[in-house]
């Protein structure tokens, strides 16, 4: 049994992500007493239409957004309270659209800084509907085992160790939000639990008082106790006093009032008005408040320490009387636990997660990457260079320094060909199109192929065929001919005998000069040497001697084209930026550039 | 509550129909001059030169000079301009028309749990207090306006007659609509005169506006008071302007002489473990409270505030088990802050006691346990430890 906060309580919230997360911890309470969520909607203008996710145990449940309040009780008959998360600025008419509302029974208010004005017409309006208004400034209220409205309560850990999953006999009202959370731990500590715990909020004119809660305490059999929390100001205690004392009460009364240090504070701490005349008789002091409640028969702890001990004297007398009976404790094993993540099962032992991918080039999981295990900034500092990173990702090997400078080398010659090529082509149109860096570079890319960039993976496959099967070059253009084709690598477009390619003489004499074993780019050139015979632009052309090169310091076939990719793609981002820059229009080719070989104009047959 | 002083105060009462006095505040004596060849009436009329800040017993301060003529008014401008009062230096003076009378009333209208409380009595001026018996209300519902007979009745029985009892109800009934529509918690205009007219004029205004309507006031473009007789100190303005801008809050308030620093979260419990450490003879020295899960870098500064407090033997970090304020973050904060200040020797002989629960507060209080390891003289407590318990171990310490 509980006030308030039922297990028939459901819930509309007002608001945009303080709600949601307020939402969360309500579905984490569900979730410990092993019920559906009790969060029925969101109202959030922004985003009506849409859905919050919330986490329920391992479920996400979709709790639809709406634009007003009866939107939302329209289409959820089911909704009887409202949580306000709502900006100080708007809060009133949310509040009074959710109170306005047949189905909307009872209105709790989170938001602070509402202005008292709106407080007072709030409380006012809900008193003459005859509706509850709770806050502003509420933490929320939660009923053990039942419901929680708001993050009242804390983490889920909180909500076990106070055992917020079963009923006590102690009911709470405090104005202070962490006070409550306080509280409801002592009397899971002291006695045997609260039935409800309500925060009023501590602004001067909260909604409802402390007595209409008390009211309804005393109707709920279940709670035999009320503790209350209390502060200077206001007369609210009094008023608690007042109705406590007005006739024999069922439910024992506990309370505590903070704000005694005023009367020792130096005289500069309190109003210089009028007003503070009242404060002459002690009125709204802590002490005032005090005496009213110890006078009207209720337990009036000295200090907040002795509370605990008044809570458990309660509470034994409560037993001894057989008004309550002692609730086991749940065996460590079956107190609720939130469902672990992933993450956390797996650093626990308890879960076996096979993984999806297998990756052995690089670990981003530290504070910096590792290409092979090296950390980069420590490849940076010990003077290795990209080549070499080139290298550990794409061979899993750090190259010798040869190895790297020819790497360079290759990379440096294949920068850029100029606009005219098919890859830098596209790139300058996409650039005059409009299109982004990104989408530019990769339409280029796409024109890397069969004829264009694309050959040095498939001429260093067959290089190394023929090195491989010790193939004589007569024996090796044979078979090209007989069963693949053209030889990749051979032959350029405009580049010839009479218009060398300086790419590859430069290269190559490079390479030479090492004085490294080079058979498949020697290989290579002995093919040039027949092939640019028969014609004189069947030269060793860029892609060849790149791959022949490459295959003799040992990289693996497929990793070939790459070396051209990367390269040419610092050219294509040039070309871009280079468009960019110049503002350039659009391009359109020029017709006098097609031949347009379609039928001449004619006349069109009838439809049969 | 926000405390507005007399001049925006009297700006407010006019703008609702109300008569004040012809009035000027000024920040500096040539700002004065000019006003005055501009405005006749500071020639020809006597006049009252208040200091113009939130400053108590200001009569007794002697700063409050009455009827001057207006070389002793421009003199009397340039003593108190700059003139520094306790901690507060003068910076504005509020020059206003004595107005000749020989009755003193007194209006008020009050913020009250149901509505607002309308109080008068023809007993005003510094004869109200002995007099309180004698100051007749009315209770307003909020939401509804009072009637003419209720004001006309509450005139009459205050003892207002004839004429003066219809504009004293006249008068309540634009004080009412000033105290509505401006959002206000309290108007005490004391004393209302007659003037040369017969009309009743307000003489003097202690105005408390709700600070947390500001948003719909765009032409509240004064600065709020301090309230509390003194104004604010260095620390405690920056420790606002932090508050100002942050989730959650964060707030400071000096008491000096005290050597008992506290650090608690939370509105509420702050005030359980002030109570507790002055039930056990303790001298606070400050009252402080940080809450809402503020950013770490907010708690920092109001825990460097608190190091720097003078002369202090113990700080008490405590708090209840929090909803939602991070523990282990918030104090991260603080860690930073302690660190800095041991750095400087401001902890040198402090003893830091920490209880707190909450989100995250194994690793809070096990990263404040560890501060042991560096020297600080810290104990750290948590839920098991009831929550003012710290404050008994302290005291018990001395």
């Amino acid at each position: 049994m509980s006030i308030l906060a039922t297990k028939d309580t459901h819930v509309v919230i007002q608001g945009g992500v303080a709600g949601v997360n307020a939402a969360k911890r309500m579905a984490e309470f569900r979730y410990m007493i092993k019920q559906p969520l009790n969060v029925s909607a969101f109202v959030y203008p922004p985003d009506a239409g849409k859905t919050n996710d919330i986490i329920c145990g391992t479920e996400l449940v979709a709790v639809p957004i709406y634009k007003t309040v009866a939107e939302a009780t329209a289409n959820h008959p089911e909704i009887n309270t409202s949580l306000v998360y709502v900006g100080a600025n708007r809060a009133y008419e949310g509040s009074l659209d959710a109170l306005n509302d047949p189905k909307i029974h009872t209105v709790s208010m989170i938001t602070e800084g509402l202005p008292e004005k709106d407080s007072k017409l709030l409380g006012k309006h809900a008193r003459k509907l005859g509706k509850v208004f709770n806050g502003p400034s509420s933490i929320g209220v939660v009923s053990a085992g039942e419901c929680r409205l708001g993050v009242i309560g804390g983490a889920f850990d909180n909500l076990t160790a106070c055992k917020l999953y079963r009923p006590g006999s102690f009911g709470v009202i405090t104005k202070s939000g962490g006070l409550s959370n306080e509280i409801i731990w002592i009397c899971s500590q002291f006695a045997d639990g609260i039935t409800t715990a309500i925060g009023i909020g501590g602004d001067a004119y909260p909604g409802t008082d402390y007595v209409s809660y008390l009211e309804m305490f005393e109707n709920d059999l279940s709670t035999k106790a009320v503790v209350i929390v209390g502060e200077m100001g206001g007369d609210l205690e009094e008023r608690a006093a007042e109705w406590y004392g007005a006739k024999k009460r069922r439910i024992k009364l506990l309370a505590v009032v903070s704000g005694f240090c005023q009367e020792s504070l130096p005289k500069g701490m309190k109003f210089g008005h009028a007003g503070a005349k009242e404060g002459l008789k002690g009125e709204g002091s802590a002490r005032a408040k005090s005496e009213a409640l110890k006078k009207s028969g209720a337990i009036v702890p000295d200090t907040f320490g002795a509370l605990g001990p008044a809570i458990k004297a309660t509470h034994e007398e409560l037993l001894k009387s057989g008004e309550v009976k002692a609730i086991p404790d749940l065996a460590p094993a079956d107190v609720p636990r939130l469902p672990k993540t992933v993450a956390e099962a797996k650093k626990d032992g308890e879960v076996l997660v096979a993984p999806l991918i297998r990756s052995t080039i690089s670990d981003d999981r530290g504070d910096e990457p590792l290409y092979q295990g090296y950390p980069a900034s420590e490849l940076i500092n010990s003077g290795y260079d990209i080549p070499h990173i080139i290298g550990l990702l794409w061979d899993n090997r750090l190259v010798s320094k040869q190895e790297a400078e020819i790497i360079k080398r290759i990379i440096m010659l294949s920068a850029d060909h100029g606009p005219c090529v098919s890859g830098a082509l596209t790139t300058v149109i996409a650039a005059c199109a409009g299109i982004g860096l990104s989408q530019a570079v990769a339409a280029g890319m796409i024109m890397i192929g069969p004829r264009f960039g694309g050959a040095v993976t498939d001429a260093g496959r067959w290089f190394k065929y023929a090195i491989d099967n010790k193939m004589s070059v007569e024996d090796f253009l044979a078979y090209m001919k007989q069963n693949v084709g053209p030889v990749p690598g051979i032959g350029h477009r405009v580049k010839s005998l009479k218009n060398p390619d300086k790419r590859v003489k430069e290269l190559v004499g490079y390479v030479k000069s090492l004085g490294m074993n080079t058979p498949h780019l020697d290989f290579a050139l002995e093919v040039e040497k027949i092939t640019s015979v028969k014609k004189d632009n069947l030269i060793l052309n860029v892609d060849g001697t790149m791959a022949a090169v490459l295959v003799d310091i040992k990289f693996p076939v497929d990793s070939l084209n790459g070396f051209f990719i990367l390269a040419r793609t610092i050219g294509m981002i040039g070309h871009w930026t280079d468009q960019k820059r110049q503002g350039s229009r659009l391009i359109r080719l020029f017709d006098y550039l097609v031949n347009y070989a379609s039928p001449k104009r004619r006349e069109v047959p009838p439809l049969k | 509550m926000a405390k507005v002083l007399e001049g925006p105060g009297m700006g407010l009462l006019q703008k609702w129909g109300l008569k004040t006095p012809n009035y000027v505040v000024v920040s500096s004596a040539d700002e004065f001059d000019q006003l005055a060849s501009a405005n006749d009436w500071l020639s020809s009329s006597k006049l009252v030169v208040k200091a113009h800040e939130a400053l108590g017993s200001r009569f007794k301060l002697g700063l409050v000079k009455v009827g001057l003529d207006l070389a002793a008014a421009k003199s009397a401008v340039r003593d108190m301009l700059g003139k520094q009062v306790e901690s507060v230096t003068i910076k504005q003076v509020i020059v206003s028309q004595a107005i000749d009378h020989t009755e003193e009333y007194y209006a008020a209208a009050q913020s009250t749990r149901d509505g607002v409380e309308i109080m008068t009595t023809t007993y005003g001026g510094v004869e109200v207090e002995a007099n309180w018996d004698k100051v007749k209300r009315i209770l307003v519902d909020i939401g509804e306006t009072p009637t003419d007979s209720a004001l006309a009745g509450l005139a009459k029985d205050a003892g207002f007659t004839g004429d003066t009892a219809s504009k004293m109800a006249e008068f309540l009934k634009k004080l009412f609509i000033c105290f509505d529509n401006e959002d206000a918690q309290y108007l005490e205009i004391n004393p209302v005169v007659k003037d040369g007219n017969g009309d009743l004029i307000a003489l003097d205004a202690v105005t408390l506006l709700d600070g947390d309507a500001k948003f719909r006031h765009k032409d509240w473009t004064f600065p709020f008071a301090a309230e509390f007789g003194r104004a604010y100190t260095k620390n405690e303005e920056e420790v606002m302007a932090v508050d100002a801008k942050v989730k959650g809050s964060v707030k400071l308030i000096e008491i000096p002489g005290g050597n008992i620093a506290m650090l608690p979260a939370g509105g509420g419990a702050s005030v359980y473990y002030s109570d507790a450490v002055v039930a056990r003879g303790g001298k606070l020295a400050n009252y402080a409270e940080y809450s809402g899960d503020p950013p770490d870098w907010a708690v920092e500064v109001l825990t460097e505030k608190v190091c720097s407090l003078p002369k202090l033997k113990h700080i008490i970090v405590g708090g209840a088990i929090a909803n939602f304020t991070d523990v282990k973050k918030t104090f991260g904060g603080i860690i930073n802050a302690f660190r800095k200040a041991k750095g400087e020797g401001k902890l040198d002989g402090v003893k830091i006691w920490v209880r707190r629960g909450g989100p995250n507060e194994k690793q809070g209080l096990a990263a404040m346990s560890a501060l042991k390891d560096e020297g600080f003289d810290i104990h750290v407590f948590d839920r098991t430890t009831p929550l003012t318990d710290i404050v008994d171990m302290a005291m018990a310490a001395n």
